[in-house]
């Protein structure tokens, strides 16, 4: 079945394809069909309370690498709302794209390829496929962050976007790896059961998470995102992509039940995030800004409640992903329809929204009010939840957790009723927002992800059905929790009116000195962080790139040479000359020294007769050597290959230089150091290796193999036409190729003008 | 191994790294013909001590020189072969087309760096 599911997704891809070659809404509307097959799947797979289905497909046998996937209860969650709102965000973006006239393959097919990368994660099972399904998710968000490409300011944040995400895969490939050579499995089902908690894979495993889901410090791409076209901030930004780290640490949470990092370092940063980004939020006047810190913050709290790791933290927080995903995705959706229709996305340019576009302003309001926790919406629900899981804590664990969950709902509360009473201001001047015509495109999918956080409250047993399940599969314990409509008064309702009457003081107050502006706009000094270091890197890279490919060909080989230099130093330790003799026999030493004086002449040479004859010396004495060391096939052969070396030489093939250019002086004490020291290397090398002999060669066997099998006496021959014949028939290949180039370059010599 | 061999090997190598980076293509290329008989001396020396030819109906096993890296060097002199005759070529081609042997900087990896 999930074979299926990637099926209908490739012909999805295919489609979109086609269909954009003609209108870009065309497009949108074929690629809609994949994702909303899968949503009646997963809601089919849900309700019917199957056993899981799963997949596997070998990807590289040798290596052991397997696509895994398994639907279970927690996959099947996210997939309904990955692909529930993905099939709505496409709806909505051909409405978003309703001017624009021209086909477009790129827009379509990147966001289908994004949300079938986001099923791939929520799917896989084995650590392997969530790291490759995650990188997809990281490659396709740059794509679609950056789509405007004549934006300069777009292609900035795509690719900080890129560079965070792409440093936490990283991280995650680290950590995973860790993981699985500690657990010995890559099945997430049995690392999640190993509580390994080893403190490394904690935090490669958190900073991977961070990056992805935007937790301090490495928040800044995501408000830099929003450069997007607003379906993708929609589908990506909110519900889906930055989701894709609080998966990951939902997943293999498990692992890390009793580890201190993971829970201290988790709970820290998590909090931290969810109360900086509810205050930044708060000083935003862009609606789509606003959303972004605000999603900023709920992904602090989900991060929170994640390291908490409690049996009901983890109910709280899967029920606030299901909340939240409703409830963003319809924020930014209606962001995106009043943009498009009256072509500003500030607040103060928007008072009086509720008449001109009362759809959209009662769409807002549902959603900001399930955001702001406020019955009768999911998000009540599931703050509740939060809030009991909290208390339920104890100690300095409780204080963290406390401050962070109430504090950024206290925030929350503030930005959101600063959000909704600056749309439903009275202009002052009297003035109306001019808005286009309305789009119904744009208009239902918002309708309905909006509805849903209604919905979900009256029918919450249905939701509980979903939650539920899921959450158990993560942690045993969440099994006896449900979300409750009305918990009675308990003290976690006490703190959530609190919560609401604080939070709606300090926004109101926020509202009535908003034309003052008591706190202005804030600094990205995150984004130009990241900014300034991406730069950097670019910088060094251009430099060292500057130093290495510097397209000298005597520096690369003096590189070279370099290296063996410090190659051969591994063979010092062992370096001996007492089992050294002068020679074996005196002619020996004799052409030894031969060949030594006639490459010390090579060394000045000025002259092709010169060259030529260092060459015919070195031969010659070479021969020597050979016959006297039992070789005289080498001798033979060396003799004939000289001669004819020599002799091209000296005829210079016709036109070569008669004599050379003198040595230059560049680099020379550099081109002699490094030349010494690879003699010397060489030498020590040799006289290392052969101080400890490996014992004498078989040559009885070679002596019978020889004649036996190969049938010749010669054992040189043999080897080289028997035991290592396809060897030589490539040197044999490679021979007749220098034949032809060389008669090629001989044949054009007369005409170089065509030649070039 | 005997220290005559190790001069020869030594000597062969250092001249011949010397020679290979140089600007001269004529100088290029006896360096790597000189580097070529460096490795093969070298290889025959690390073969073991000099012996009797390896010709199985002549010598008895106990006394023939070591034959496996005979028939490796035997390759290796003609393998260096075939590549000095092709860097002999390519300098003939390019006193044809620029009047001089020089190697010049690769202007496309210039082009990189900046």
């Amino acid at each position: 079945m999930i074979e299926l599911v990637f099926a209908i997704h490739v012909v999805g891809l295919v489609g979109a394809a086609i269909a954009g070659r003609r209108s870009i809404q065309g497009a949108l509307r074929v690629a809609a069909i994949a994702p909303a097959a899968t949503t009646i799947w997963a809601a089919e797979s849900l309700l019917s309370g199957r056993e899981p289905v799963s997949a596997s497909m070998t990807w590289v046998e040798q290596l052991d690498l397997e696509l895994i996937f398994l639907a279970d209860s927690f996959a099947l969650m996210m997939t309904l709302l990955v692909s529930g709102i993905g099939a709505l965000v496409f709806v909505y973006a051909s409405g978003y794209f309703a001017v624009d006239a021209r086909g477009s393959i790129r827009f379509p097919v990147t966001l289908l390829g994004f949300s079938v990368s986001m099923l791939g994660l929520v799917l896989a099972e084995s650590v392997w496929t969530v790291f490759i399904f995650w990188e997809f998710t990281s490659i396709t968000s740059f794509l679609l962050v950056g789509h405007k490409l004549s934006d300069p300011s777009a292609q900035q944040a795509a690719w900080r976007a890129l560079m965070i995400t792409g440093a936490g895969g990283l991280s995650l490939l680290a950590g995973l790896l860790v993981l699985t050579d500690d657990v010995g499995s890559v099945l997430l089902a049995d690392i999640a059961g190993s509580q390994t908690a080893s403190p490394l894979a904690a935090v490669l495993v958190l900073i991977a998470v961070g990056t992805k889901s935007a937790q301090l410090p490495f928040h800044s791409w995501l408000p830099g995102a929003m450069a997007a076209p607003t379906p993708v901030s929609a589908y990506l930004h909110s519900a889906t992509m930055v989701k894709a780290g609080v998966v990951v640490m939902a997943v293999l949470g498990g692992a890390f039940v009793d580890s201190q990092t993971w829970q201290w370092l988790g709970l820290i940063v998590g909090a931290a995030t969810t109360l900086w980004g509810g205050f930044v939020a708060l000083r935003q006047r862009d609606l789509k800004l606003i959303l972004a810190y605000g999603t900023i913050s709920q992904l602090g709290l989900l991060v929170t409640l994640l390291a908490v790791g409690t049996s009901k933290a983890v109910f709280a927080a899967l029920s606030i992903v299901v909340a939240h995903a409703l409830f963003k995705s319809a924020l930014f959706l209606v962001v995106g329809e009043i943009d498009i229709r009256t072509g500003t996305r500030n607040l103060d340019e928007l008072a009086g929204l509720h008449r001109s576009m009362p759809v959209a302003f009662v769409v807002a309001v549902l959603a900001g009010v399930s955001m702001a926790g406020i019955p009768p919406l999911l998000g009540f629900a599931a703050k509740e939840a939060a809030v009991e899981a909290v208390l339920k804590l104890s100690g300095i664990e409780q204080v963290v957790a406390f401050i962070g969950i109430v504090g950024g709902s206290v925030l929350t509360v503030a930005y959101t009723f600063r959000m909704l009473a600056g749309l439903s201001r009275s202009p002052e001047d009297g003035r109306t927002i001019t808005a286009l015509a309305f789009r119904p495109a744009m208009a239902i999918p918002s309708i309905i992800v909006a509805g849903l956080g209604l919905v979900g409250f009256v029918l919450l047993g249905t939701i509980n059905g979903i939650v539920t399940p899921a959450a158990t599969e993560l942690n045993a314990g969440s099994a006896v929790y449900e979300l409750l409509r009305w918990p009675g008064a308990t003290t976690a309702l006490m703190v959530s009116a609190a919560v609401v009457l604080v939070g709606s003081t300090i926004g109101a107050a926020i509202h009535r000195s908003e034309t003052a502006t008591v706190l202005g706009e804030p600094e990205p000094v995150a984004a130009r962080v990241s900014d300034a270091s991406i730069d950097g890197v670019l910088r060094l890279s251009r430099r060292v790139t500057a130093r290495v490919q510097h397209g000298s060909l005597p520096v690369y080989l003096l590189t070279m040479s370099a290296t063996v230099v410090i190659a051969a130093a591994a063979f010092l330790p062992a370096v001996s000359v007492t089992h050294l003799e002068w020679a074996e026999t005196p002619v020996q030493l004799v052409l030894g020294l031969a060949i030594a004086a006639a490459a010390a002449a090579g060394v000045q040479v000025r002259t092709r007769l010169g060259a030529a004859l260092t060459l015919g010396a070195v031969g010659v004495a070479m021969s020597g050597l050979f016959i006297l060391q039992g070789a005289p096939d080498l001798a033979l052969t060396q003799l004939l290959v000289e001669t004819i070396v020599v002799v091209g030489f000296v005829t210079g093939l016709g036109h070569l230089a008669r004599t050379f250019p003198p040595v230059t002086q560049g680099w020379l004490s550099v081109r002699l150091g490094v030349a010494v020291m690879c003699g010397l290397g060489v030498v020590g090398a040799l006289a290392a290796s052969s101080a400890q002999p490996s014992g004498s060669f078989p040559a009885a066997d070679l002596l019978r193999e020889s004649v036996e099998t190969g049938g010749g006496n010669n054992i040189v021959n043999v080897i080289l036409t028997d035991m290592r014949a396809l060897d030589t028939l490539g040197e044999v290949v490679v021979l007749a190729v220098v034949a032809v180039g060389v008669i090629a370059l001989a044949r054009t010599s007369r005409s170089p003008g065509r030649a070039q | 191994m005997t220290i005559g061999l190790l001069i020869a090997v030594g000597a062969l190598t250092s001249v011949g790294v010397f020679l290979i980076t140089a600007r001269s293509l004529s100088r290029i290329i006896l360096g790597f013909a000189l580097l070529g008989h460096a490795v093969v001396l070298a290889l025959v020396a690390a073969g073991g001590e000099a012996g009797e030819p390896p010709l199985a109906n002549r010598v008895s096993a106990e006394t023939i020189a070591n034959p496996v890296p005979q028939a490796l060097a035997l390759t290796a002199i003609v393998i260096s072969f075939g590549l000095t005759l092709f860097l002999l070529a390519l300098a003939r081609r390019q006193q044809e087309l620029t009047g001089d042997d020089l190697v010049e900087d690769d202007l496309e990896d210039l082009r990189v760096a900046q």
